[in-house]
């Protein structure tokens, strides 16, 4: 097995170390059990967050995220990550500075300053994009490793906007309705349920968050209704600014709003922690605004 | 009539009720500077509406992507950066995978958005973000709660990011102090009084 | 006197036979499909008059069908091509029909008989035929054909044949042809929208094809003429018409107008306003392209009749429970909406017929950019193509309305004719 790993430097972000640890913490031992080996990227910072800094100044955005890259180039290791913001910086400006030369001379300029050169030797992932892929894991490894299969819970997926779209600038094909994240969940046990406007943003993004936060709220209630209506009892993402937009955003919504909708939020990697016998005490599910627990009653 | 905006500024709102399009209100450059930061040919549009009938932020504002795709087509620096419902784009990006013509109107705005920020025009939430990091490497840094919950999980207290390590944060400040960006962020929520 | 030969039976290739045939010269009629007549036998209504398409088709194939100078071959392709104007050889192959055309009386006995249904592609695939068949009511020949890939040889169809017409074994067959000039009138094929995803063709039933409106809103058709919601049968009340689904699209690589779906979604939904009148409807558009004479009067009755015209493509198409929304913006106000209509009709753009390529490089001509055939001089040579004695007519070259069609049709007539006077 361990000669068989694959190994990639882990690129954290924000909102996963910092407010949802278990999903750092699931991802680095849910990904151990199916040959993936993450390594710390020792410091990488905020990828920077594509809407507050790209928003400002696409220069600094290119910069501060091929710093990142440089980590790991250094590293000689690709990068994997479990955030859609994230990929979006790091994925994206790493694909772009590979490509545009003019653009990769203007940002070795920068990291000159910092003894960095921007080489583009290595590749970014998404965790769940590993996990789907079948020469690096597969579905079926992942069903393999599931211990506690998520028997009769119905969960819905929310891709994100940042992993599949511009779908030109990705690799994802059609991003109308994409089914592939749904067969993961399926591995798990658990029964992957569809719902209106699948593929809407979470409203928490390009800084609308921090900028208009009733306006970020109502699309993401705009989401939950569609949700309650085909009775999940979990959503899933694969981004913990998503996450945090629907865990948090349910408790602004019963504020702002008045409407309780109590729906739990896992990270994938949580879910397939506790698919693969970690404790919501491993991972730190307590943290979560919404309880769990309803969720966990049907599994546990 | 599209939802009425309150931003505050009666001329402005005055101005954006206007269907109508000025030459005078025009700058040809506008066109072509958005067009070289977007990366996309946004004269090519022809308002289709495709790009406001997959936005998450029409339904619920005065939001119009297609305006602003307008506006860049035009050259209409003022009217594009000044109008508050620019930052209400979450960049999701489906407007982009929708466009016949093939253009990235999200780019468009990211576009724009730069070119306000060149005039000031930026919502103070975007600054706090760029201050955040100078300090730290992180918009959304660690705090105590989380350092407890990361040891009990065998976490590290801190993550092995700038956090761990702050020697990179210095790294993180030269690129920022190369475009201003600190000083920049500092000076305009010290204006507004921030 | 040599003779001539068409390539495809649609209005333009059946117009083009007519006419070299009314000049004494005998035509070999090539048509891939067990029946000519090509997409506007399909056809409900042509705009701008309202004439029923297959009444004033029907009359063309007949006469085509019994003029003494045309050879029709149906259920055949054209393999290859030699020589030069004046001496071309073409080398045919005719797929197997399993009947026999000459024992066969057209009873329809063999077809009542046939315990096997699938979809008909005549009917845009929302009507269903036997594995024996005949593709319409007006068939031309009037004789069925066996479908080998869907017959569970049964054995029902031998039986009760009275001319024992019906053939077990019979295999595909080649011939070769001394003709003077060749004919390309290849027609068309359509865009699949299931290409452009967010508008749910095929994920959603009540959203559909521009032709498969066609077939519906046809007396002949598989409803008799009735509109329904596929999903549940009932008349839909409001309906939707989104133009410009594969036309002016740079991401499907359809850059261009298909011309005629503008006309075709206006006459549709005048037509549902006769019948219905109570019925909602909405044309979403990008521009009105109503160009032809007495086209723009027949836009102004449309809109006169209560037809709305919304400038703006909705995003796409979202199913709900028991119905549908779509996001649009009215980009002449900015006012953003949401449509909930019962039925979706998606304007489908024209495409080159699939086998364009193949079929030119075989004739030794050029396809332009979007894989229609290349005309020699897009203005003063529309019918010419780079080798003389090779023309082409119709929708194998762009998108045309029927009217041009036949003028093409009719264009290209003269100039095969002209290479058989002048061998002659």
């Amino acid at each position: 097995m361990a000669e068989n790993m694959h190994t990639y430097a882990f690129f954290l972000g924000c909102i996963a170390p910092n407010r949802y640890p278990g999903c750092e913490a699931s991802a680095i031992a849910t990904s151990r059990k199916v040959g993936i080996e993450l390594v710390p990227l020792k410091g990488g910072s905020c990828c920077p967050a594509p809407g507050a800094f790209g928003s400002i100044d696409l220069n600094v955005w290119y910069a501060m995220a091929a710093r990142n890259v440089v980590l790991a180039e250094e590293m000689k290791t690709d990068i994997a990550l479990i955030c859609n913001g994230c990929y979006k910086s790091i994925y994206e400006v790493n694909k772009k500075l590979k490509e545009n030369d003019e653009l990769r001379d203007g940002v070795n300029e920068v990291l000159a300053e910092i003894d960095m050169e921007f080489k583009g030797s290595i590749d970014v992932w998404h965790l769940a994009e590993l996990y789907y892929d079948p020469k690096i894991c597969g579905v079926k490894k992942i069903a393999d490793s599931v211990t506690r299969p998520l028997t009769g819970t119905k969960v819905a997926v929310h891709y994100g906007c940042h992993l599949m779209k511009p779908k030109k600038e990705r690799h994802f094909g059609e991003t109308d309705n994409p089914m592939w994240i749904e067969e993961l969940v399926a591995a798990l046990g658990a029964e992957p349920v569809q719902y209106r406007n699948k593929m809407q943003c979470c409203g928490a993004g390009g800084g609308v968050r921090g900028y208009d936060i009733v306006h970020s709220l109502d699309i993401t209630n705009e989401k939950m209704i569609n949700l309650q209506e085909v009775g999940a009892d979990a959503l899933t993402e694969v981004c913990p600014f998503c996450q945090l937009q629907y865990d948090r955003g349910q408790v602004e919504i019963k504020d702002k709003f008045g409407i309780d909708y109590g729906l739990p939020v896992l990270h994938f990697n949580e879910m397939l922690g506790l698919a693969q016998g970690m404790s919501p005490d491993e991972l730190a599910l307590d943290l979560h605004a919404v309880s769990c627990e309803p969720f966990l009653e049907k599994i546990l | 009539m599209a939802t009425v905006k309150n931003y505050g500024d009666p001329q402005l709102e005055e101005k954006l009720k206007d269907q109508y399009f000025y030459n005078s209100d025009a700058n040809p450059n506008f066109t072509k500077e958005v067009e070289k930061i977007g990366d996309t040919l946004a004269h090519m549009c022809f308002q289709c509406g495709t790009c406001t009938g997959s936005c998450p932020s029409a339904p619920r504002s005065s939001y119009r992507i297609r305006r602003f795709m307008r506006r860049a087509v035009m050259g209409l620096e003022m009217e594009a950066l000044t109008d508050p419902d620019l930052w209400l784009c979450t960049t999701c990006y489906s407007c982009t995978d929708r466009c016949p013509r093939d253009l990235a109107p999200t780019d468009v705005i990211m576009a724009m958005r730069n070119l306000a920020f060149k005039l000031d025009i930026v919502p103070k939430n975007f600054l706090k973000t760029v201050q955040m990091i100078y300090t730290s490497g992180h918009g959304v840094p660690n705090n105590d709660a989380n350092r407890a919950a990361r040891t009990k999980l065998g976490l590290t207290a801190d993550p092995p990011t700038t956090h761990m390590y702050p020697e990179f944060i210095e790294g993180i400040q030269k690129i920022m102090h190369h475009y201003d960006l600190k000083e920049n962020a500092d000076r305009i929520l010290s204006e507004e009084g921030q | 006197m040599a003779d001539v030969a068409v390539i495809g039976a649609g209005v333009a290739g059946i117009q083009a036979a007519l006419d070299i045939a009314d000049h004494g010269i005998h035509v070999h009629l090539i048509e891939k499909s067990p029946s000519i007549g090509g997409h506007m036998a399909q056809l409900d209504k042509t705009f701008p008059t309202n004439d029923c398409s297959i009444c004033i088709l029907g009359p063309k194939m007949v006469s085509v069908a019994r003029h003494p100078n045309v050879t029709i071959h149906t259920c055949t392709e054209l393999e290859s091509v030699r020589g030069e104007v004046g001496h071309f050889t073409i080398r045919i192959r005719r797929y197997p029909r399993y009947i026999d055309e000459k024992l066969c009386t057209s009873c329809g006995d063999c077809i009542a008989i046939c315990p096997v249904e699938v979809y008909n592609s005549f009917d845009a695939g929302i009507g269903v035929r036997k594995a024996i068949y005949k593709p319409h009511l007006q068939s031309v020949p009037d004789i069925p054909v066996l479908d080998a890939g869907h017959c569970i040889e049964c054995g029902l169809c031998y039986d009760v044949c009275g001319p024992d017409a019906i053939l077990k074994v019979e295999e595909e067959t080649q011939a070769d042809i001394e003709v003077a000039s060749i004919v390309v009138a290849t027609g068309y094929g359509l865009f699949d929208p299931v290409k452009k995803a967010a508008l749910g063709y095929h994920a959603i039933p009540d959203v559909i094809t521009s032709l498969e409106f066609e077939r519906m809103i046809n007396a002949g058709g598989p409803t008799r003429g009735e509109v329904k919601r596929l999903s549940n049968g009932m008349r839909p009340e409001s309906i939707v018409f989104v133009q410009c689904v594969g036309s002016r699209d740079i991401t499907v690589d359809r850059p261009y107008c298909s011309g005629v779906c503008c006309m075709a979604a206006i006459k549709n939904a005048i037509l549902i306003k006769e019948k219905y009148p109570d019925t909602g409807i909405t044309i979403c558009y990008i521009d009105i392209r109503a160009y032809g004479k007495g086209y723009e009067e027949y836009y102004e009755r449309a809109k006169e009749m209560g037809i709305r015209f919304l400038r703006g493509i909705p995003g796409g198409v979202i199913m709900d429970d028991g119905g549908m929304t779509m996001q649009v913006e009215d980009t002449e106000t900015a006012d953003l909406e949401t449509l909930r209509p019962d039925l979706v009709v998606l304007s489908v753009g024209m495409e080159p017929a699939p086998g364009t390529a193949d079929l030119a490089e075989r004739l030794g001509i050029p396809l332009e950019e979007n894989g229609f055939i290349q005309p020699a001089d897009q203005k003063l040579g529309p019918v010419l193509t780079i080798r003389p004695g090779i023309y082409v007519a119709g929708t194998a070259t762009a998108p045309h309305d029927i009217p041009d069609c036949v003028t093409l049709g009719q264009a290209a007539a003269m100039q095969a004719y002209s290479d058989v006077v002048r061998r002659a």
